[in-house]
């Protein structure tokens, strides 16, 4: 159990499922018409951080440092792209 | 830049280049269709979260945890391949397929529920890109499995590499789809 651990595509999937129950819970409020900015940017960051996770462990970036920062970037500015159009449908 | 850089940087990348371009290409493709879906819902809102109530967000959640968990057997599989455990590498394909099963199985399961409510592309837009979208990706998992089943049987590193690539690959514009589609209103 101790080498599980010690393993970084372990800690991986241990985060990524966290992220994924944190994100089921948003959506738990979001089904009680809890809704809004905060909680749609929260829903988008989460993902954000779901695909960094995967980006760098399952796709082996971190051992890429300079491609990992470059599609870390791509992938953070289509976020904001995201954010944006969601947030334009209440104006 | 120098070519002996150019050189460093394309050698610094895991796996395969083409896999490389293959992955950016097909992010670029749902990134555009998750775009265009945000950019329509500006033109109604309340069309798209009344259709978005429709759709089992429990089932995409547990999708999302059967996936990441997928990846992880890819990813174990192709640790274990480069070690030259091959066997073990093989137990780890053999798990990521089948979670990829599951996967599909509980998607089939979602549309199942959909149609037999007589929703279909042509109910409300939120529906032409929800069928679309999800379905192209369920048609990635599709072809993942395929080929997870391919590098099982020729499993020198290399393939198992650019072979786990692609399923991680699924993984990431499955994070990305998910929260989109089913739970931004």
């Amino acid at each position: 159990m101790k080498s599980i651990f010690q393993n970084r595509l372990w800690w991986c999937w241990v985060w990524l499922l966290t992220l994924s129950l944190t994100t089921t819970a948003i959506a738990y409020f979001v089904t009680r018409g809890i809704t809004g900015p905060i909680a749609g940017a929260a829903i988008l960051f989460l993902a954000y951080m779901k695909a960094r996770l995967i980006l760098a462990r399952y796709l082996g970036l971190a051992e890429a440092p300079s491609w990992y920062r470059g599609l870390n970037l791509l992938i953070a500015i289509y976020m904001v792209l995201l954010l944006a159009l969601y947030l334009a449908a209440g104006l | 830049m120098s070519e002996a850089k150019e050189q460093g940087l394309l050698a610094e990348l895991p796996g395969d280049l083409m896999m490389w371009v293959l992955i950016i290409s097909e992010l670029l493709v749902f990134g555009a269709g998750l775009a265009a879906f945000l950019a329509v819902r500006i033109s109604d809102p309340a069309g798209f979260a009344d259709a978005q109530d429709h759709l089992d967000r429990a089932a995409g959640g547990l999708n999302t945890a059967v996936l990441v968990t997928s990846g992880l057997c890819a990813a174990l599989a192709n640790r274990d391949g480069a070690q030259g455990q091959r066997k073990q590498a093989r137990l780890w394909l053999a798990g990521a397929a089948a979670l990829g099963l599951v996967f599909l199985w509980v998607k089939a399961i979602e549309y199942g529920d959909k149609l037999s409510a007589g929703i279909g592309t042509e109910t409300h837009p939120f529906f032409t890109f929800y069928y679309l979208l999800t379905g192209f990706h369920a048609a990635h998992v599709v072809a993942g499995i395929v080929i997870l089943g391919f590098i099982a049987c020729y499993d020198s590193p290399r393939n198992l590499e650019t072979g786990t690539a692609f399923w991680h690959m699924v993984d990431l514009i499955w994070v990305l789809l998910f929260p989109v589609i089913y739970l931004l209103r």
